[in-house]
């Protein structure tokens, strides 16, 4: 009789989740345009280039992260290949993405995040293939902590080793036990040496940063990564900020890299974006809602972060510039953002010859009349590709320059 | 025994999915030309509108000082918007606009994928951030409050539509 019960119990705790997934999937549904792990059903699609010159996707669809890849710049696709074993509850904010690198020895490394209660919090999750994406081993967390993490970043540094930031909650607890306010979310990172096997023990770089935003990482030379995060200032000022690390595992000074002075305790889900040029130039593009500065703004260093130049708005206000994206290419440095018009979305681009000093006029590179993933740009060296996925047209992905 | 059992199991099953259609059935869903609607069913009304989410800290500290203020103000309009940047389940909103005491309010909840564009009917430079809290004055002036509001902010402003309605 115990074990009816415990079986009913395993049943209807079963049928439960069941019922509250398939309750909580359909309210974000509607953001994709049908429901399977295929990549037409995609939300978000992340892509990146293997030192071979093959575009790798890794996308999240259906509840399930894929990847597959092209060696014709995207026209067709190998089959896809699902990281994930099972429909999971991923992070479907709107900066929450898969995260994708691929290192000489064609080992393919993934990051993403997962709702893991009902409570929102969140779980870095990983997972490589070493089989040239063949199959993928099974999903581990990036940290033992059981606090919520989120919004992770992936890169690779020129020697192989893989280096991962997020955004961590561990500190709130101890924090409010001590009686202390806390804000926001620390900036935790960690590195892998075996190429994406194992991370190492996770650190924090800076704590109270803004809790729910994308983080920008490049690299400023071998061995040291930059990440620009929405930090939170004295006074809740939620303006950005870059750290440069001195190798893997050093965080330098956090320095800042405008002051728009945006006070608001809110959750903006709208993230920066970093490319560091050949020529050691940091590019930042960010949006703020600031009592200085409001909209999206690009700014550059040529000092290793330790100034920025002065911020120079990007797209016409009136039409809601989002999501920009800022990429140093082989031959110039570009960048895109979203406007909307009432009825469509465009992605604008704007190209600079000189590094960031001057800028073309914006112009209209894709648009679509549903919703849409972030526009984002993806190098192989020797041309500058846009990677956007929209609901109602699909995936694309276009070269936004000529070869030379 | 086992068809007791059973009928338990039976019992949670329904229970849960009527739950979650009459939290369905609650929250109004919000989609393109409700913001008009909204406009138009409030005209001449004070009225607050506040924009909050389920996964926003700091909605879940605002929302209580919200459902204090409207208890001691019931003559006041006042609708919700559950805006998630991470949308999520009518059923997880009801249930913390209930605990607020907001249950009875007119509440809404976005419903439909394109977000942006429901976005730009109500405020064209609004990229989602919540909370935020609209309030529309009796001549249909708007005052737009981002991130937490305070409520001693809240009441200066019902003071003043107080005023103006004693006004000849």
């Amino acid at each position: 009789m115990l074990r009816t019960g415990r079986l009913l119990g395993t049943i209807a705790f079963a049928l439960w989740q069941t019922v509250a997934h398939a309750q909580m999937h359909h309210q974000h549904a509607s953001e994709a345009a049908c429901d399977e792990p295929a990549l037409r059903c995609a939300s978000k699609v992340t892509p990146t280039f293997a030192p071979d010159g093959t575009l790798w996707l890794a996308w999240m669809a259906g509840g399930q992260v894929s990847v597959a890849s092209s060696k014709d710049g995207g026209q067709t696709l190998s089959p896809p290949v699902a990281v994930t074993k099972e429909r999971l509850n991923l992070d479907w904010g709107p900066d929450s993405r898969p995260k994708i690198v691929v290192d000489r020895e064609g080992r393919i490394s993934v990051a993403f995040s997962i709702f893991r209660d009902k409570a929102f919090n969140g779980q870095v999750l990983y997972a490589r293939s070493i089989d040239g994406g063949k199959s993928f081993a099974e999903l581990k967390p990036i940290t033992a902590s059981n606090e919520s993490q989120r919004f992770e970043a992936l890169a690779l540094d020129s020697d192989g080793s893989l280096f991962a930031a997020w955004l961590d909650k561990r500190n709130r607890v101890p924090a409010q036990q001590d009686g202390r306010k806390y804000e926001g979310a620390g900036l935790f990172f960690a590195s892998s040496r075996d190429g994406g096997a194992t991370y190492s023990e996770s650190r924090m770089a800076k704590d109270n940063t803004c809790e729910c935003c994308r983080l920008g990482v490049a690299f400023a030379g071998p061995g040291r990564p930059v990440v620009v995060f929405r930090n939170i200032f004295e006074g809740s000022i939620r303006d950005h900020a870059v750290v440069t690390f001195s190798d893997l595992s050093t965080p330098g000074e956090i320095r800042r890299v405008s002051q728009d002075e945006w006070q608001i305790a809110a959750c903006p889900h709208h993230g920066p974006s970093l490319s560091v040029s050949t020529a050691g130039t940091y590019h930042v593009t960010w949006y703020t809602n600031g009592k200085n500065r409001k909209g999206l703004f690009y700014a550059r260093s040529t000092n290793a972060g330790t100034t920025f130049s002065e911020p120079l708005p990007i797209g016409r206000s009136d039409r809601s510039p989002s999501r920009p994206f800022v990429i140093a290419g082989a031959h110039e440095l570009a960048m895109v953002w979203k406007e909307f018009d009432g009825e469509k979305t465009a992605v604008n681009l704007m190209t600079s010859p000189d590094d960031g000093v001057t800028w073309s006029a914006p112009k209209t590179v894709s648009d679509t009349p549903d919703t849409s993933d972030h526009p984002l740009l993806v190098s192989d060296g020797r041309r500058t590709y846009l990677s956007w996925m929209t609901k109602a047209g699909g995936y694309r992905f276009q070269s936004i320059e000529n070869e030379p | 025994m086992k068809r007791q059992l059973l009928a338990s199991l039976l019992f949670i099953i329904v229970a849960l999915s009527a739950s979650s259609s009459d939290a369905q059935e609650e929250m109004k869903p919000f989609g393109r030309g409700s913001w008009q609607e909204i406009l138009r069913a409030h005209a001449g009304r004070p009225t607050i509108v506040h924009f909050w989410g389920v996964t926003c800290g700091p909605c879940k500290v605002e929302l209580p000082l919200l459902g204090q203020f409207v208890k001691e103000h019931a003559a006041i309009d006042v609708v919700t918007i559950s805006a998630d940047l991470v949308p999520n389940l009518p059923a997880a909103a009801r249930s913390m606009l209930e605990k607020a005491g907001l249950g009875s309010a007119e509440n809404w909840i976005f419903d439909d994928g394109f977000v942006e564009r429901l976005r730009f009917e109500i405020d064209p430079a609004w990229q989602g951030e919540i909370p935020r809290t609209v309030l529309i004055s009796r001549n249909g002036d708007t005052t737009t409050i981002e991130g937490s509001a305070e409520m001693t902010d809240i009441q200066k402003w019902f003071d003043q539509q107080s005023g103006m309605a004693r006004k000849p």
